[in-house]
């Protein structure tokens, strides 16, 4: 009854108010409205609109050319969840993401330990150092490391042949078996210099007092470690996790400019399959198809919007298990 | 007086010092194997074809051959690449200061009707991941006779930075009191005024943050610049340039390591500068 009450005022007493009470507000806030605009009128143009129309596209078989009229409802998906080539570039992206972080936080975790001795002379030149690949791009560092291989890599190559160790020369690259794993040690090292920040600025922040009680009741090296490091580091951990995680499930210029993909689609992962069926199908022999490229750009993005939200909801779990203690 | 701690065991009288020479060691050598392709790309744009090839991974180039610069920046179309690169970064870098600014401090300082609306879809946006909509948005920016120019790569960055941008600002804007504000406000000074004279100065270092993580990231993107000049190679950045560089000179080694250091030390040299603030703010970021 109530609720039907605060309907009839609302219908009574400010829809009629509403043209006045609109005009009011942009003559009372005129500024404000001005003010947040283009940044309304931006987001709005270049990031909702292209997020609706993705979903438009996907029902229709359109080859980029005109206007899509060809109407084929959801084939498309069903379509990708059958393509074993997806499933193929699918697994990469997730084997990419599940290889590299534990590496490379572990990795960055215990630089940061080492770095974060007091006393330890220059320790900000050599965060620099290990921080700088970062500020390069990924499609420079993976054209940088593909000269590499190709040149410093031919001649330990040829050194081990001669030695008697390889029996034939390995191209690292130009193989299957290796690709995937060389463009992830790339990876791995590209933004290492991230997280070693990251760990340090949370290694810093763990009050020192811990560490003095700590010691008073007897806990070593190891132990300290144990006990203050390891808890005090499991809130901002679990983000630095999330971080990695997601960064490397959006991975492109690295594969596209060091093996484009292959060879034999044995480095294809998810972003550059979509890049390839969309811009560039000749590469991978098929014909462009640009409602079905969507279709699996919009199945990638439904699956990384799931993971990004359980693992927000992990985040939030442990920070109200801690603060209940 | 607090006791020393050290994350180290006790050794010796003489262990700390040991333990100091061995991590200085530790680290200086693998800094040097981390930086080592940055510094052999560096010794190959200066060395000849055939000794390229002969004197791999030395990093001491035998003479100082400066053409492969001049090759790499005039045949390989780096001068252009360079232009296009610069003017797409500054005009994206300013755009995300200026209109995320202007967001963020009416979204933090004043209570417009719709505010809420807009706060609640920036954090629902914030969370979506990008790069997935690259087809609608090729489209959208060809219909608007975009495609095929600077500017359409400068919208398309630019907007990709807003959500996130905006909250920095919106977050720091709140920071800052009220008193200097109203101070003003009696004053006469109407909002625009307030915000460029008053709380865009006072907002100095997260300009200063905003500017060069935007730098950065507009002279390292890739995707965008790469689909949006697919149809242009004359539009194309200098990350993107590389990449097609590669393709198109199998051969001329030399001459790809030579324009990889031009693409490289703008952004290096620039860090190497304000590295301090770079890894402040990284850290910075993940505290909050």
């Amino acid at each position: 009854m109530a609720q039907l009450s605060t309907a009839f005022d609302i219908t009574r007493t400010i829809l009629p108010t509403l043209p006045f009470r609109l005009g009011r507000a942009i003559r009372q806030y005129g500024w404000s409205y001005a003010f947040v605009l283009p940044m309304l009128a931006l987001v709005g143009l270049f990031v909702v609109y292209p997020l609706i129309a993705s979903i438009h596209i996907t029902l229709y078989d359109w080859n980029g050319i005109g206007k899509p009229t060809r109407f084929v409802g959801l084939r498309h998906f069903a379509t990708v969840a059958r393509d074993p080539l997806f499933w193929n570039a699918f697994k990469n992206t997730f084997l990419y993401a599940a290889v590299l972080v534990p590496i490379q936080l572990t990795l960055a975790l215990a630089l940061a330990l080492v770095m974060n001795q007091p006393r330890l002379l220059g320790s900000t030149f050599y965060r620099a150092i290990y921080f700088s690949p970062v500020v390069t791009s990924a499609a420079l560092v993976g054209v940088v490391f593909s000269l590499l291989i190709g040149s410093v890599g031919q001649d330990v190559n040829t050194m081990l042949t001669e030695q008697g160790l390889l029996s034939r020369p390995i191209d690292l690259l130009g193989d299957p078996r290796f690709a995937l794993p060389v463009v992830i040690a790339v990876g791995i090292w590209h933004t290492l210099g991230y997280n070693l920040v990251y760990f340090l600025a949370a290694l810093q922040s763990i009050p020192r007092d811990l560490y003095e009680a700590a010691e008073v009741d007897g806990a070593g090296a190891l132990g300290r470690f144990i006990h203050v490091t390891i808890p005090m580091l499991r809130e901002v951990g679990l983000i630095i996790l999330f971080l990695a995680i997601l960064g490397s499930l959006q991975v492109f210029d690295l594969v596209l400019v060091m093996t484009g993909g292959g060879p034999y689609y044995a480095s294809e992962v998810v972003s550059t399959y979509i890049y390839h069926f969309a811009f560039t199908p000749a590469s991978i022999q098929a014909e462009s198809n640009i409602g079905y490229a969507s279709a699996a750009a919009f199945f990638m993005g439904v699956l990384v919007i799931g993971l990004t939200a359980g693992q927000l909801l992990a985040v939030r779990l442990i920070r109200q298990r801690n603060s209940g203690r | 007086m607090a006791a020393r701690i050290s994350s180290w065991p006790r050794g010796l009288p003489s262990g700390r010092v040991n333990v100091q020479i061995i991590t200085h060691v530790i680290l200086l050598g693998l800094g040097f194997v981390y930086l080592y392709p940055f510094l052999w790309v560096l010794a190959s744009s200066f060395k000849a074809p055939g000794e390229f090839f002969r004197s791999g991974p030395s990093l001491i180039p035998q003479a100082l051959r400066i053409d492969n610069y001049a090759y790499a920046w005039r045949y390989g179309h780096f001068d252009r690449y360079f232009f296009n690169t610069v003017v797409v970064t500054v005009a994206a870098t300013g755009l995300v200061v200026l209109i995320a600014s202007m967001a963020g401090y009416v979204l933090s300082k004043t209570s417009f009707p719709g505010r809420r609306l807009v706060l609640g879809g920036m954090v629902l946006l914030m969370f979506l991941p990008g790069g997935y909509t690259i087809i609608p948005l090729f489209e959208l920016v060809q219909s608007l006779g975009l495609l095929n120019s600077l500017a359409g790569i400068v919208v398309v960055q630019v907007a990709g930075a807003l959500i996130f941008n905006t909250l920095l600002f919106m977050g720091y804007f709140a920071t800052i009191g009220k008193e200097i504000e109203e101070a003003a406000t009696v004053d006469g000074a109407n909002l625009p005024t307030t915000y460029w004279q008053i709380m865009l100065p006072l907002a100095k270092p997260m300009v200063a943050t905003v500017g060069l993580f935007q730098f950065m990231a507009n002279w390292n993107s890739f995707w965008i610049p790469l689909v949006f000049t697919l149809g242009n190679p004359d539009l194309r950045t200098l990350a993107v340039g590389m990449y097609a560089f590669v393709g198109e000179n199998s051969t001329g080694w030399t001459y790809v390591c030579a324009g990889a250091v031009m693409s490289i030390l703008p952004i290096m040299a620039v860090f190497f500068f304000l590295q301090r603030y770079f890894i402040e703010a990284v850290a910075g970021a993940i505290k909050a």
